[in-house]
Protein backbone atom coordinates (compact mmCIF):
# COMPACT_ATOMS: atom_id res chain seq x y z
CA UNK A 1 0.00 0.00 0.00
CA UNK A 2 2.97 2.26 1.37
CA UNK A 3 4.47 1.59 -2.18
CA UNK A 4 1.48 2.33 -4.10
CA UNK A 5 1.30 5.86 -1.94
CA UNK A 6 4.52 6.65 -3.30
CA UNK A 7 3.92 5.48 -7.36
CA UNK A 8 0.96 7.88 -7.32
CA UNK A 9 2.51 10.95 -5.94
CA UNK A 10 5.36 10.52 -8.35
CA UNK A 11 3.04 10.00 -11.20
CA UNK A 12 1.31 12.95 -10.19
CA UNK A 13 4.60 14.73 -10.25
CA UNK A 14 5.96 13.74 -13.06
CA UNK A 15 3.12 13.43 -15.94
CA UNK A 16 2.36 17.31 -15.51
CA UNK A 17 5.87 17.95 -15.60
CA UNK A 18 6.63 15.90 -18.91
CA UNK A 19 3.11 17.42 -20.04
CA UNK A 20 3.89 21.22 -19.76
CA UNK A 21 7.46 20.21 -21.33
CA UNK A 22 5.58 18.43 -24.63
CA UNK A 23 3.38 20.95 -24.96
CA UNK A 24 5.53 23.83 -25.02
CA UNK A 25 9.07 22.52 -26.43
CA UNK A 26 8.73 23.90 -29.93
CA UNK A 27 7.46 27.28 -29.98
CA UNK A 28 9.88 28.87 -27.41
CA UNK A 29 12.67 31.09 -28.90
CA UNK A 30 13.33 34.09 -31.01
CA UNK A 31 12.01 33.91 -34.63
CA UNK A 32 12.38 36.29 -37.59
CA UNK A 33 9.61 36.70 -40.46
CA UNK A 34 9.92 34.62 -43.44
CA UNK A 35 6.95 35.62 -45.41
CA UNK A 36 3.37 36.54 -45.32
CA UNK A 37 -0.15 34.90 -46.93
CA UNK A 38 -2.29 37.69 -46.61
CA UNK A 39 -6.13 36.67 -47.66
CA UNK A 40 -7.74 39.72 -49.61
CA UNK A 41 -9.94 41.38 -47.21
CA UNK A 42 -14.03 41.65 -47.94
CA UNK A 43 -14.39 44.89 -46.49
CA UNK A 44 -18.11 46.48 -45.26
CA UNK A 45 -19.35 49.63 -47.38
CA UNK A 46 -17.78 51.13 -44.22
CA UNK A 47 -14.60 49.50 -44.31
CA UNK A 48 -13.66 50.29 -47.89
CA UNK A 49 -15.04 54.22 -46.73
CA UNK A 50 -12.36 54.60 -44.37
CA UNK A 51 -9.72 52.09 -46.53
CA UNK A 52 -10.38 55.04 -49.30
CA UNK A 53 -9.74 58.21 -47.06
CA UNK A 54 -6.80 56.57 -45.30
CA UNK A 55 -3.59 58.58 -45.99
CA UNK A 56 -0.58 57.25 -44.79
CA UNK A 57 1.01 60.50 -44.40
CA UNK A 58 -1.15 61.05 -41.67
CA UNK A 59 -3.08 58.55 -40.38
CA UNK A 60 0.00 55.92 -39.77
CA UNK A 61 0.19 54.97 -35.97
CA UNK A 62 3.90 54.57 -36.76
CA UNK A 63 4.36 58.01 -36.60
CA UNK A 64 3.76 58.56 -32.84
CA UNK A 65 5.74 55.53 -32.25
CA UNK A 66 2.52 53.67 -31.41
CA UNK A 67 1.90 49.98 -32.68
CA UNK A 68 -1.34 50.27 -34.35
CA UNK A 69 -2.27 46.56 -33.83
CA UNK A 70 -0.36 42.90 -33.46
CA UNK A 71 -1.41 42.05 -36.96
CA UNK A 72 0.60 45.40 -37.78
CA UNK A 73 3.73 44.84 -35.64
CA UNK A 74 3.72 41.22 -37.12
CA UNK A 75 4.03 42.83 -40.46
CA UNK A 76 7.56 44.24 -40.13
CA UNK A 77 9.87 42.21 -41.53
CA UNK A 78 13.01 42.92 -40.07
CA UNK A 79 12.00 43.21 -35.89
CA UNK A 80 12.18 39.38 -34.29
CA UNK A 81 9.46 38.33 -32.08
CA UNK A 82 9.88 36.00 -29.14
CA UNK A 83 7.56 33.33 -27.64
CA UNK A 84 7.99 32.04 -23.48
CA UNK A 85 6.12 29.55 -22.75
CA UNK A 86 5.50 29.29 -18.76
CA UNK A 87 3.40 26.81 -16.57
CA UNK A 88 0.32 29.45 -16.06
CA UNK A 89 1.21 32.26 -18.73
CA UNK A 90 2.68 32.94 -22.34
CA UNK A 91 4.70 35.89 -23.09
CA UNK A 92 5.24 37.11 -26.60
CA UNK A 93 7.30 39.93 -27.25
CA UNK A 94 7.94 41.59 -30.10
CA UNK A 95 11.36 44.04 -30.94
CA UNK A 96 9.09 46.47 -32.98
CA UNK A 97 7.49 49.43 -31.19
CA UNK A 98 8.71 47.19 -28.03
CA UNK A 99 5.76 45.19 -27.69
CA UNK A 100 5.51 43.19 -24.66
CA UNK A 101 1.88 40.63 -24.74
CA UNK A 102 1.65 38.27 -20.91
CA UNK A 103 -1.46 36.61 -21.56
CA UNK A 104 -3.13 33.91 -19.05
CA UNK A 105 -2.84 30.52 -20.14
CA UNK A 106 -6.00 28.86 -18.32
CA UNK A 107 -8.59 26.75 -19.47
CA UNK A 108 -11.97 28.40 -20.00
CA UNK A 109 -10.74 31.90 -19.08
CA UNK A 110 -13.01 34.18 -21.57
CA UNK A 111 -10.65 37.35 -23.33
CA UNK A 112 -12.79 39.50 -22.20
CA UNK A 113 -12.35 38.56 -18.46
CA UNK A 114 -8.71 38.36 -18.93
CA UNK A 115 -6.21 41.54 -18.44
CA UNK A 116 -5.04 43.83 -21.02
CA UNK A 117 -1.97 41.84 -22.40
CA UNK A 118 -0.05 44.88 -23.12
CA UNK A 119 -0.05 47.41 -20.26
CA UNK A 120 2.15 49.93 -21.70
CA UNK A 121 -0.38 49.42 -25.10
CA UNK A 122 -4.10 48.71 -23.28
CA UNK A 123 -5.31 49.63 -27.31
CA UNK A 124 -4.31 46.30 -27.97
CA UNK A 125 -6.48 44.67 -25.85
CA UNK A 126 -7.27 41.61 -23.23
CA UNK A 127 -6.26 38.24 -24.47
CA UNK A 128 -6.42 34.50 -23.05
CA UNK A 129 -4.54 31.23 -24.17
CA UNK A 130 -4.75 27.86 -24.40
CA UNK A 131 -3.38 24.93 -26.29
CA UNK A 132 -5.30 22.81 -28.87
CA UNK A 133 -2.89 19.72 -29.33
CA UNK A 134 0.18 21.87 -30.29
CA UNK A 135 -1.19 24.84 -31.60
CA UNK A 136 -1.64 27.39 -28.90
CA UNK A 137 -4.49 29.55 -29.71
CA UNK A 138 -4.94 33.28 -28.61
CA UNK A 139 -7.93 35.11 -28.50
CA UNK A 140 -8.47 38.78 -28.28
CA UNK A 141 -11.28 41.51 -27.61
CA UNK A 142 -11.49 44.88 -26.39
CA UNK A 143 -9.20 46.63 -29.02
CA UNK A 144 -9.63 50.32 -29.29
CA UNK A 145 -11.41 51.10 -32.52
CA UNK A 146 -8.62 52.82 -35.22
CA UNK A 147 -6.11 51.65 -37.84
CA UNK A 148 -5.62 47.76 -38.01
CA UNK A 149 -3.11 47.50 -40.68
CA UNK A 150 -0.63 50.20 -42.49
CA UNK A 151 1.76 47.74 -43.81
CA UNK A 152 0.31 44.48 -45.40
CA UNK A 153 -3.05 45.83 -46.55
CA UNK A 154 -2.64 49.53 -46.18
CA UNK A 155 -5.83 51.24 -44.60
CA UNK A 156 -7.64 48.61 -42.89
CA UNK A 157 -9.64 49.87 -39.65
CA UNK A 158 -11.16 48.14 -37.10
CA UNK A 159 -13.52 48.67 -34.30
CA UNK A 160 -13.88 47.88 -30.65
CA UNK A 161 -16.13 45.21 -31.51
CA UNK A 162 -13.35 43.20 -33.40
CA UNK A 163 -12.03 39.79 -32.19
CA UNK A 164 -9.34 37.97 -33.18
CA UNK A 165 -7.98 34.27 -32.99
CA UNK A 166 -4.14 33.87 -33.27
CA UNK A 167 -2.56 30.53 -33.96
CA UNK A 168 1.07 29.58 -33.18
CA UNK A 169 2.07 26.06 -35.16
CA UNK A 170 5.74 24.86 -34.65
CA UNK A 171 7.57 23.18 -36.70
CA UNK A 172 10.89 22.59 -35.91
CA UNK A 173 12.88 25.49 -36.61
CA UNK A 174 9.73 26.95 -38.54
CA UNK A 175 6.96 28.24 -37.25
CA UNK A 176 3.77 29.84 -38.55
CA UNK A 177 1.22 31.80 -36.84
CA UNK A 178 -2.41 32.71 -38.59
CA UNK A 179 -4.31 35.30 -37.50
CA UNK A 180 -7.75 35.82 -37.95
CA UNK A 181 -10.25 39.07 -37.32
CA UNK A 182 -13.46 38.95 -37.03
CA UNK A 183 -15.05 42.22 -36.90
CA UNK A 184 -18.64 42.77 -38.09
CA UNK A 185 -18.21 46.36 -38.53
CA UNK A 186 -15.15 46.51 -40.99
CA UNK A 187 -15.24 42.93 -42.52
CA UNK A 188 -18.26 40.85 -44.59
CA UNK A 189 -16.22 37.69 -43.50
CA UNK A 190 -13.46 36.38 -41.28
CA UNK A 191 -9.85 38.11 -42.53
CA UNK A 192 -6.96 36.04 -41.81
CA UNK A 193 -3.20 36.90 -42.43
CA UNK A 194 -0.53 34.19 -42.08
CA UNK A 195 3.01 34.54 -40.93
CA UNK A 196 5.87 32.66 -41.55
CA UNK A 197 8.41 32.47 -39.52
CA UNK A 198 11.80 30.55 -39.26
CA UNK A 199 13.91 30.52 -36.01
CA UNK A 200 16.89 32.84 -35.09
CA UNK A 201 19.42 30.98 -33.37
CA UNK A 202 20.92 32.95 -30.40
CA UNK A 203 18.62 35.83 -30.96
CA UNK A 204 16.82 37.76 -28.79
CA UNK A 205 14.69 41.08 -28.68
CA UNK A 206 16.44 44.26 -28.21
CA UNK A 207 14.62 47.73 -27.28
CA UNK A 208 13.38 49.32 -30.01
CA UNK A 209 13.25 52.96 -28.39
CA UNK A 210 11.23 54.92 -30.83
CA UNK A 211 10.98 58.74 -30.75
CA UNK A 212 8.04 60.06 -32.74
CA UNK A 213 10.37 63.15 -33.91
CA UNK A 214 12.57 60.78 -35.58
CA UNK A 215 9.84 58.26 -36.92
CA UNK A 216 8.11 60.62 -39.02
CA UNK A 217 9.21 61.26 -42.99
CA UNK A 218 8.36 65.06 -41.78
CA UNK A 219 11.47 65.36 -41.00
CA UNK A 220 12.81 65.43 -44.06
CA UNK A 221 11.19 68.16 -45.46
CA UNK A 222 13.14 71.13 -43.93
CA UNK B 1 2.55 11.76 -37.02
CA UNK B 2 -0.14 12.77 -39.23
CA UNK B 3 -0.25 16.02 -38.06
CA UNK B 4 2.97 17.44 -38.03
CA UNK B 5 3.57 16.39 -41.74
CA UNK B 6 -0.13 18.30 -42.11
CA UNK B 7 1.45 21.12 -40.35
CA UNK B 8 4.59 21.07 -42.81
CA UNK B 9 2.81 21.25 -46.11
CA UNK B 10 0.52 24.11 -45.12
CA UNK B 11 3.60 25.94 -44.13
CA UNK B 12 5.47 24.48 -47.70
CA UNK B 13 2.86 25.65 -49.36
CA UNK B 14 1.99 28.71 -47.95
CA UNK B 15 5.52 29.36 -48.34
CA UNK B 16 5.63 28.90 -51.82
CA UNK B 17 2.72 30.84 -52.30
CA UNK B 18 3.38 34.06 -50.44
CA UNK B 19 7.46 34.57 -50.34
CA UNK B 20 7.64 38.18 -50.18
CA UNK B 21 4.00 39.09 -50.70
CA UNK B 22 3.81 41.15 -47.11
CA UNK B 23 7.12 41.81 -47.42
CA UNK B 24 6.65 43.69 -50.49
CA UNK B 25 4.49 46.46 -48.94
CA UNK B 26 6.95 47.43 -46.44
CA UNK B 27 7.07 51.34 -46.42
CA UNK B 28 10.50 51.30 -47.56
CA UNK B 29 9.35 49.91 -50.97
CA UNK B 30 5.94 52.35 -50.91
CA UNK B 31 8.21 55.33 -50.65
CA UNK B 32 11.45 54.47 -52.52
CA UNK B 33 12.19 53.38 -56.05
CA UNK B 34 13.93 50.33 -55.93
CA UNK B 35 14.26 49.96 -59.85
CA UNK B 36 16.54 53.01 -59.71
CA UNK B 37 19.61 54.30 -58.58
CA UNK B 38 21.99 57.25 -58.34
CA UNK B 39 24.59 58.38 -56.45
CA UNK B 40 25.47 60.88 -54.44
CA UNK B 41 28.57 62.92 -53.09
CA UNK B 42 28.79 64.96 -50.17
CA UNK B 43 30.70 65.50 -46.46
CA UNK B 44 28.97 63.29 -43.77
CA UNK B 45 27.35 66.06 -41.31
CA UNK B 46 25.51 63.21 -39.47
CA UNK B 47 25.16 59.51 -38.72
CA UNK B 48 22.16 58.56 -37.04
CA UNK B 49 21.81 54.93 -36.07
CA UNK B 50 18.81 54.46 -34.92
CA UNK B 51 14.95 52.72 -34.84
CA UNK B 52 12.64 52.27 -36.74
CA UNK B 53 15.00 53.86 -39.62
CA UNK B 54 18.66 55.23 -39.26
CA UNK B 55 19.75 58.43 -41.42
CA UNK B 56 23.25 59.49 -42.87
CA UNK B 57 23.36 63.42 -43.79
CA UNK B 58 24.97 64.95 -46.66
CA UNK B 59 26.04 68.34 -47.76
CA UNK B 60 26.27 68.48 -51.07
CA UNK B 61 27.46 70.90 -52.92
CA UNK B 62 24.63 72.90 -54.68
CA UNK B 63 25.23 74.41 -58.00
CA UNK B 64 23.42 77.52 -56.89
CA UNK B 65 26.58 78.03 -54.21
CA UNK B 66 26.85 76.74 -50.59
CA UNK B 67 25.45 73.59 -49.68
CA UNK B 68 22.64 71.26 -49.52
CA UNK B 69 21.81 68.95 -47.33
CA UNK B 70 21.04 65.27 -48.36
CA UNK B 71 19.22 62.89 -46.31
CA UNK B 72 19.94 58.93 -46.81
CA UNK B 73 17.05 56.53 -44.98
CA UNK B 74 18.52 53.00 -44.02
CA UNK B 75 17.77 50.50 -41.89
CA UNK B 76 16.84 50.30 -38.42
CA UNK B 77 19.90 50.06 -35.47
CA UNK B 78 19.00 46.75 -34.37
CA UNK B 79 18.68 45.27 -37.74
CA UNK B 80 21.41 46.49 -38.99
CA UNK B 81 23.71 45.38 -35.84
CA UNK B 82 22.28 41.83 -36.41
CA UNK B 83 23.23 41.98 -39.98
CA UNK B 84 27.04 43.00 -38.52
CA UNK B 85 26.79 46.02 -40.83
CA UNK B 86 30.12 47.80 -40.26
CA UNK B 87 28.48 50.84 -39.48
CA UNK B 88 31.01 52.89 -37.95
CA UNK B 89 32.83 52.77 -41.13
CA UNK B 90 31.36 55.73 -41.92
CA UNK B 91 32.76 59.23 -40.14
CA UNK B 92 31.38 62.86 -39.62
CA UNK B 93 33.08 65.00 -41.88
CA UNK B 94 34.54 62.50 -44.54
CA UNK B 95 33.24 62.94 -48.17
CA UNK B 96 31.56 59.57 -49.24
CA UNK B 97 29.89 58.67 -52.53
CA UNK B 98 26.36 56.82 -51.20
CA UNK B 99 24.63 54.89 -53.90
CA UNK B 100 20.54 55.20 -52.97
CA UNK B 101 17.13 54.49 -54.37
CA UNK B 102 15.68 57.46 -54.70
CA UNK B 103 12.51 58.82 -52.91
CA UNK B 104 9.28 58.70 -54.61
CA UNK B 105 8.52 61.96 -53.46
CA UNK B 106 11.24 63.96 -51.91
CA UNK B 107 14.02 65.10 -54.21
CA UNK B 108 16.48 65.41 -51.08
CA UNK B 109 16.25 61.83 -49.77
CA UNK B 110 17.20 58.48 -50.84
CA UNK B 111 17.49 54.52 -49.39
CA UNK B 112 20.99 53.04 -48.62
CA UNK B 113 22.20 50.78 -51.46
CA UNK B 114 26.15 50.96 -51.07
CA UNK B 115 28.31 54.03 -49.39
CA UNK B 116 31.94 53.84 -51.58
CA UNK B 117 34.54 55.04 -48.56
CA UNK B 118 37.22 58.11 -48.44
CA UNK B 119 40.30 55.13 -49.17
CA UNK B 120 37.74 53.55 -51.74
CA UNK B 121 36.56 50.87 -50.08
CA UNK B 122 32.74 49.88 -50.62
CA UNK B 123 30.55 49.48 -47.58
CA UNK B 124 27.59 47.44 -48.50
CA UNK B 125 24.48 45.96 -46.58
CA UNK B 126 23.08 42.58 -47.46
CA UNK B 127 20.13 43.76 -46.44
CA UNK B 128 17.18 41.63 -44.53
CA UNK B 129 16.15 39.80 -47.04
CA UNK B 130 19.54 37.79 -47.49
CA UNK B 131 19.77 37.92 -44.23
CA UNK B 132 16.92 35.95 -43.60
CA UNK B 133 17.83 33.33 -46.22
CA UNK B 134 21.07 32.82 -44.34
CA UNK B 135 19.24 32.09 -41.04
CA UNK B 136 17.25 29.58 -43.28
CA UNK B 137 20.52 28.31 -44.80
CA UNK B 138 21.82 27.37 -41.18
CA UNK B 139 24.45 30.43 -42.01
CA UNK B 140 25.16 33.33 -39.01
CA UNK B 141 23.02 35.43 -41.24
CA UNK B 142 25.35 38.25 -43.70
CA UNK B 143 28.50 37.03 -43.10
CA UNK B 144 29.81 39.30 -46.31
CA UNK B 145 28.78 42.34 -44.19
CA UNK B 146 31.76 41.86 -41.51
CA UNK B 147 34.50 41.63 -43.92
Amino acid sequence: MKNFVILAVMIAIAVPAYAAVGKHAELDGVWILLGTNIEKPQLTPEGEKKRAAYDYQKDDPDFQCKPASVTRVMHTPSPPIQVRQHQDYVEVNYEFMDVRRRVPLKKGLAAKDAPYASPRYPHLGKSAAQYDGETLVIETVGQRAGVLDTLGVPGLYQSDQMRTVEKFNPNGDRMQVSVTHYDPVYFIQPFTVTYNYVRLPGGKIEKWDCKPEEATFERFAK
Amino acid sequence: MYRKVAVAAIIAGSLFLSCGMGLAHHSVAANFDGSKAMDVTGKVKAIEIRNPHSQITLEVPNPQGGVKEFYVEWSDKNALLRRSVPVNKIKVGDTVTINVSPSKRLPNLGYFRTATLPDGTILRDCGFAAFREGIVKGKSGCEENAR
